[in-house]
């Protein structure tokens, strides 16, 4: 363990960095204060650790990647230094550039006081968090905890309270099989790989309301994962809301006898109600967040008792700290998680730490297949091991301190920042937009 | 609403090129079927000429329409009364001469097209539910309708029309012994008025429901989309117009409800009916109330544009010239006056 001095240095090393008070310039005179209110209340509790630089990366595997991803990285006076993600798909400059825009919440805090941090960056955001206020935030959120690890010594999920399961994280990959061979292909290797779980979506894209044949071209797919996959093999199906209420209730009642393990976003995230159409007609147990900030974000969900799973991402959820209040409040509703990852290695290394300390985990989501594509050799060459590849169907635990991993400015630097590229965009036969 | 209407009478104090100075009714009546619908021919200082359809309502009174629009600007269509007689024919012929005035078709004063051609469907892919022979008389009207159900390819698309005269129960176990054969949806399975209905059958099966005909307020699909009841919104051309059919298109939007506007009118319907798919995201399908009688659909034709109402591959064509883009035929309005 490497115990760092600074925890014995109680308040004498630093002040608090002078506190930006609110603007002169707002004529509401009830904002209007001589200095901030509890700007130097902690000025006694203080660790000794401060925060001295911010650097945000934005990193594209390729050129042309709609999905570069957005690292944070956090330096400190004591040299410890932490790393997080807060990639955006779609709109990587946007989160980037609101990465920096938190700097003056960071330069000179503590980083361990992560959850009054993180109130800070919500609460005097004023607007609240959306995708790219809460992507920033989930960014510094994660490498605040990496460093407060490494600061204490002992891996994320250990101060979370984990591990639920010293063999590690369960998991799921993806499945891109056109055809019956192509799944019986990936049956095997998930068989040998000791992979218990998969995840699939459906073909096309989908009006509001639908045509007979694509409503029974949907339903023929999923029956063959069922099929050829066997009844050993966990299935999930991301409908990825391509559908509407009305078409999802159609498909998901159909294929009810197949046991899925779950259908996920049924429909856009929007309207919890128009989500609960589906789920008050189908036994099959519906998944959802990967869209959702915080736990605000998800309360009217969980309330309403939607869903069966909550997907949210630890890339836009709010970070280690939203996405462990996310699990905290769906625990007490009896839901269970299973997180979304789809973006780079730190977000994903991150989640696993939240996973194990879950009472409530169900599977942990990676977009990776069994065979590992490119960007597995691409994290492995970056991290020195290969994340977010399972043995025995699980993501293994670091013992290291923080979220166990040392990544090097330099080794990125090979992947230079392409700039934001839009998402796909797809449409219907007559132009219409469609969801993907 | 009313405060709108105070702008558009402040604007209307000062003459300007689209004041409106002529509207005048043209009822017409299809040799055969006997359907009859009104045009209303709108026209402005300017000398634009703008044509609009309702529904044909003999004892609507045109005389206070004409003292409430005679002399205001075509473009404040926002502000007509949905209740005013004839609003959905003033409302088409509005937007007919800002369309012209912009050289623009109405779709693209409205911010489209959305879509490059509009789906259409006819009365061949509806299953008109028959009659029940009695009330609540179960298994047998079910296989009854089972049978018609089944005749239909399994490629081809269908939809169950209950023009609104089924008990609660008939149309909830319809509806569950047709639902695994998929109809795209099944059409006023009782009455809109009917909301706990809605609520069983919405609540016993996944068959989309769509209500539309006779709604005559904006406010009924606001309470069928709040609780979930309703799959897709139907509203009647021929009563809301196009921005009135807009704006149930936009209530509908969060819901991820879909629309299929209706009418049961003549081609001018179906022209604002087509301009208005391509104004809005979530159209569907376009109904094209074509009817049997071979002179019927000449004197549409003949009226109207000789290819409007023409579908190639299941789609209908976006018009390019401006406005609802066609021509009508005043000297075949003549012809084919209602009485």
């Amino acid at each position: 363990m490497q115990r760092r001095s600074f925890l014995a240095l109680g308040s004498s090393g630093l002040a608090f960095a002078k506190r930006r008070q609110p603007a002169e310039s707002c004529e509401c005179s009830f904002f209007q204060q001589a200095a901030p209110v509890g700007s130097d209340a902690f000025a006694d509790v203080h660790s000794g650790l401060k925060i001295t630089n911010l650097k945000v990366f934005g990193v594209s595997l390729t050129p042309q990647s709609d999905r570069p991803y957005v690292f944070v990285k956090l330096e400190t006076n004591q040299g410890l230094v932490g790393w997080g993600e807060g990639t955006l798909e779609g709109k990587a400059g946007a989160v980037m550039a609101c990465v920096n825009d938190f700097r003056d919440f960071l330069i000179g805090a503590d980083p361990m006081q992560v959850e009054h941090i993180w109130q800070s960056m919500y609460v005097h955001s004023f607007y609240r968090a959306g995708p790219v206020i809460g992507s920033a935030i989930s960014g510094i959120d994660q490498a605040l905890w990496d460093i407060r690890g490494k600061a204490l010594g002992m891996p994320v999920y250990k101060l979370l309270g984990g591990p639920f399961d010293p063999r590690g994280v369960r998991g799921y990959y993806h499945v891109f099989a056109g055809n019956r061979e192509q799944l019986a292909q990936v049956r095997d290797t998930a068989h040998t790989l000791g992979i218990t779980c998969l995840k699939s979506g459906i073909p096309g894209y989908y009006e509001w309301i639908e045509r007979r044949p694509k409503i029974d071209a949907a339903i023929k797919s999923i029956q063959l994962q069922r099929e050829v996959l066997g009844p050993d093999i966990d299935i999930a199906v991301d409908f990825h809301a391509k559908t509407s209420p009305s078409v999802a209730s159609i498909i998901v009642k159909e294929v009810e006898p197949l046991n899925l393990l779950f259908i996920e976003e049924p429909c856009p995230p929007e309207n919890v109600q128009a989500m609960a159409k589906i789920a008050r007609r189908s036994t099959t147990p519906i998944a959802t967040g990967e869209r959702l900030i915080a736990s605000y974000g998800c309360r009217e969900l969980i309330e309403m008792s939607v869903v069966d799973i909550l997907q949210t991402d630890i890339n836009h959820v709010g970070g280690i700290t939203g996405l462990w209040k996310v699990a905290a409040t769906a625990n007490v509703s009896s839901i269970s998680m299973a997180p979304h990852a789809c973006e780079g290695p730190i977000g994903g290394l991150a989640t696993i730490h939240v996973d194990a300390a879950m009472p409530n985990f169900v599977v942990q989501e990676i977009c990776g297949q069994v065979k590992p594509g490119a960007n597995d050799k691409i994290w492995e060459e970056w991290l020195g091991f290969p994340a977010m590849r399972m043995v025995d169907g699980r993501f293994p635990l670091s013992e290291k301190p923080g979220l166990g991993f040392e990544l090097s400015e330099a080794s990125l630097a090979k992947y230079p920042f392409g700039g934001t590229k839009p998402m796909a965009r797809v449409f219907h036969e007559d132009g219409s937009v469609a969801e993907w | 609403m009313r405060g709108f209407g105070f702008q558009a009478a402040a604007v209307a104090s000062k003459p300007s090129a689209l004041d409106i100075t002529e509207i005048r009714l043209f009822p017409v009546r299809e040799p055969v079927s006997g359907t009859r619908y009104s045009l209303l021919r709108v026209k402005t200082r300017s000398g634009l000429t703008g044509w609009g359809e309702s529904a044909f309502d003999p004892a609507a009174d045109l005389k206070s329409l004409q003292s409430a629009w005679l002399g205001k600007p075509a473009h404040t269509y926002a502000a007509i009364q949905p209740a005013a007689p004839f609003a959905a024919a003033l409302d088409i012929a509005l937007l007919d001469i800002v369309g012209k005035s912009c050289n623009a078709p109405i779709y693209r004063v409205l911010g489209g097209p959305t879509r490059s051609k509009v789906r259409s469907f006819n009365s061949q892919s509806v299953i008109d539910l028959p009659e029940p022979l009695s009330r609540n008389q179960g298994k047998a009207y079910q296989n009854r309708i089972l049978s018609l159900v089944e005749a239909v390819p399994a490629n081809r698309d269908f939809v169950l029309a209950g023009n609104g005269r089924l008990t609660p129960g008939d149309a909830a176990s319809v509806a569950a012994t047709v639902e695994r054969k998929h109809p795209m949806w099944f059409d006023e399975p009782c009455p809109h008025s009917n909301l706990e209905a809605v609520r069983k059958i919405s609540g016993e099966t996944v068959v989309p429901l769509a209500f539309g005909r006779g709604i005559r307020d904006a406010a009924i699909f606001q309470a069928m989309l709040r609780e979930g009841l309703i799959d897709l919104v139907r509203p009647e051309v021929s009563f809301f117009g196009i921005s009135g059919s807009r704006r149930i298109a936009a209530l509908a939007e969060p819901y991820y409800v879909a629309v299929a506007p209706r009418h049961d009118g003549g081609p001018i319907a179906t022209a604002a009916a087509i301009q208005l798919a391509a104004s809005i995201p979530n159209f569907f399908i376009q109904h094209v109330p074509l009817p049997a009688a071979p002179e019927d659909q000449a004197m549409r034709r003949e009226i109207a544009a000789p290819d409007l109402e023409t579908t190639r591959a299941g789609f209908l064509s976006l018009p390019k010239t401006p406005g609802l883009g066609i021509n009508v035929n005043e000297a075949a309005l003549e012809k084919y006056r209602a009485a």
